[in-house]
């Protein structure tokens, strides 16, 4: 199971910081969705993710119980991401609108222009 | 059990919320925001007064007992640290006033302004490293809403660009949360303290390479080299005033969270290894912020790239802290010293740039000139305030510098305060500089083209603190000492923190009639 999730995350990154490299605005935001969503995943691979764990509250005498702390954390970064995410997409909009081009490349360099 | 702690995220919060709900009254806007701020800046100090007198206070949120709950820490960094976040935002509002337009008053300038306060007090006080994640996030989003504030097209341009690099901040900062509580299980930072000093062999050695993932999210939060870039093309941006709270505090959360993670929690064998890379990192940060400095020619951007520079002072302090005792405990000191003249230094900096821009109507050199025949007043502000950052005696870099540098040669760190003086000595260059071109040369207007007289009361007072740490640095050192001390040696932070759970009464077992 950890080698999967480890092959999934390291994949999710490797996309995300491909896509984040890309010329393009929203590829750029797209990349940070696909990057908290790996972070999320590497969340719960550190909250010992496997079959033979109850979830806590439930049951007495199981072999071993669930760690309920991580997916409370991944509940707090999905909501974070999610403001952000909002916003980037939001700004990301209005320099499109502004200067009619997705391209960072296209933008005036100073900022002070 | 001290429930105080938790106004200085509470009030912020409550403003933030009533200011939004007066959005369009922007006399009684101002009034309330005022208030606000001075209300919890009075406080502040109160709680520094307390901490000092009666050691570290903390509380537990919603009876979840720390290790397992959040809880809320008062010792005597966090409250300098709340102290001086609460000052320069009451003297930066008082400046807004005068430069703020009401085209971003009305696009919620002032809520906006009390997120960003909310987030930063919250990351001073917080004493669980997720709940720090959390702060790090609320104030990022208030400083997005600043910077954008009535949303001009170089504003939107560049936040973009700004949150795009802290997006990538705060996914490493989510990923060290998750491996730390891996390694450890535990995000309490007392308990963090106590865990990882029983740490040996391979373990000790796996939390010290996810330390250094934290390291990097708070590098690049604090702008230290390599990870500065997005800085100087930033702040220029931020709208006037408010640039002097940018670059007085948001990097200093940074060095803040550097020292609070490296100097008190980490303690597994090996952790000195990220002390070591930060007084490296330090020379490096010095260095090039400064020659990046002198090929600007324009003012915000000189004083944007000197925040690296200085930065690289703190971190320098903070990497000491791998030597022996003495040198461990001189260098926090100096750190701790810096960061609080840094703040009073740098935002009177820019707000005195702002005034400048104010009588001659531009920012770049090259346009200004003669300011000091025509307001002589903000010239001296000035002078005492270069002078300042650059090390010069009587004023409170002074007084840093030394301290720092005693501490890196009783370490036998040559190189690294062989690189602080010449940076030093490169600062004032810098300083001389914008003093030639905007101060001395032949005037450019014949008369101040707006009224500046107003702003100067703010900033004479960030200025005049200065002088007063400089002269009167008994106490500031007294204090500095003290906090240092508590930062190295974690016991009285963590019996503070990790209370003994007292026996549940009836009134407090739950109401399913189960275990409480």
């Amino acid at each position: 199971m950890e080698l999967l999730m480890a092959l999934v995350i390291g994949s999710m990154f490797a996309a995300g910081t491909y896509m984040i490299l890309r010329p393009s605005l929203i590829r750029v935001v797209l990349g940070f969705g696909l990057y908290s969503n790996a972070a999320n995943l590497l969340l719960i691979a550190c909250g010992g993710y496997s079959d033979a764990l109850q979830a806590p509250f439930l049951r007495d005498g199981a072999d071993g119980y669930m760690d309920p702390l991580p997916p409370d954390i991944i509940l707090t970064a999905i909501v974070i991401s999610f403001a952000v995410g909002a916003l980037l997409l939001i700004v990301s909009y209005q320099v499109y609108v502004d200067h009619g081009t997705d391209d960072p490349e296209n933008l005036p360099r100073d900022p002070l222009s | 059990m001290n429930r105080w702690l938790i106004l200085p995220v509470l009030v912020p919060f409550l403003t933030a919320v009533l200011l939004a709900l007066l959005n369009g009254h922007p006399r009684l806007e101002r009034a309330v925001n005022l208030v606000s701020c001075a209300g919890l800046t009075v406080f502040v100090y109160w709680l520094l007064g307390h901490v000092d007198a009666h050691g570290i206070q903390a509380m537990v949120i919603g009876g979840w007992f720390a290790p397992w709950g959040v809880a809320f820490v008062a010792d005597r960094l966090a409250a300098i640290m709340l102290c001086l976040s609460m000052s320069v935002g009451t003297v930066v509002l008082v400046y807004t006033f005068f430069t703020v337009e009401p085209r971003q008053e009305r696009y919620f300038f002032h809520p906006l302004l009390q997120v960003l306060l909310l987030g930063v007090n919250w990351s001073f006080i917080t004493g669980d490293l997720f709940n720090l994640f959390v702060a790090y996030e609320v104030m990022l989003l208030g400083s997005y809403g600043v910077m954008m504030v009535g949303a001009s097209k170089p504003q939107v341009r560049q936040t973009m660009a700004y949150i795009a690099i802290n997006s990538i901040g705060s996914t490493l900062f989510v990923m060290g949360c998750g491996l730390v509580y891996a390694t450890l299980g535990t995000l309490n930072m007392a308990d963090i303290a106590q865990r990882s000093a029983q740490l040996t062999g391979e373990r000790a050695a796996l939390v010290t390479a996810v330390s250094m993932l934290l390291m990097v999210v708070f590098a690049l939060k604090a702008a230290a080299f390599p990870v500065f870039f997005w800085l100087p093309d930033s702040y220029p941006i931020v709208p006037a005033g408010m640039n002097g709270y940018f670059a007085g505090m948001l990097t200093k959360v940074g060095v803040y969270s550097l020292m609070r993670l490296f100097v008190l929690c980490f303690r597994q064998p090996g952790a000195e290894l990220v002390l070591e890379v930060l007084l490296v990192l330090s020379g490096l940060s010095m260095l090039f912020g400064v020659l990046g400095a002198l090929c600007q020619w324009e003012v915000r951007k000189i004083l944007s790239w000197h925040i690296i520079s200085q930065v690289g002072y703190m971190l320098m302090g903070i990497g000491l802290a791998a030597s022996g005792a003495d040198v461990a405990q001189a260098g926090v000191v100096a750190s701790i010293f810096c960061v609080v003249h840094n703040m009073v230094v740098k935002s009177s900096l820019f707000l005195i740039g702002g005034i400048a821009g104010r009588i001659s109507g531009s920012q770049k050199l090259s346009e200004m000139g003669g300011i000091a025949g025509l307001a002589p007043g903000v010239s001296i502000l000035f002078l005492v305030a270069a002078f300042s950052l650059a090390g010069m005696p009587p004023f409170s870099g002074f007084i840093a510098k030394f301290v720092l540098i005693r501490a890196g040669l009783a370490g036998g760190h040559g190189v690294v305060v062989f690189v602080s003086v010449v940076t030093s000595l490169c600062t004032l260059y810098s300083m001389s500089k914008i003093w030639n071109y905007a101060f001395w040369h032949a005037p450019s207007v014949s008369a101040p083209l707006g009224r500046y007289r107003a702003m100067m009361l703010p900033t004479a007072v960030l200025v005049l603190s200065s002088v007063l740490m400089g002269v009167v640095a008994e106490p500031f050192l007294r204090l500095a000492n003290d906090a240092a001390r508590d930062l190295l040696d974690p016991r009285a932070y963590q019996e503070a923190v990790l209370l003994p759970i007292p026996e549940p009464t009836t009134a407090q077992t739950s109401r399913l009639g189960g275990v409480p």
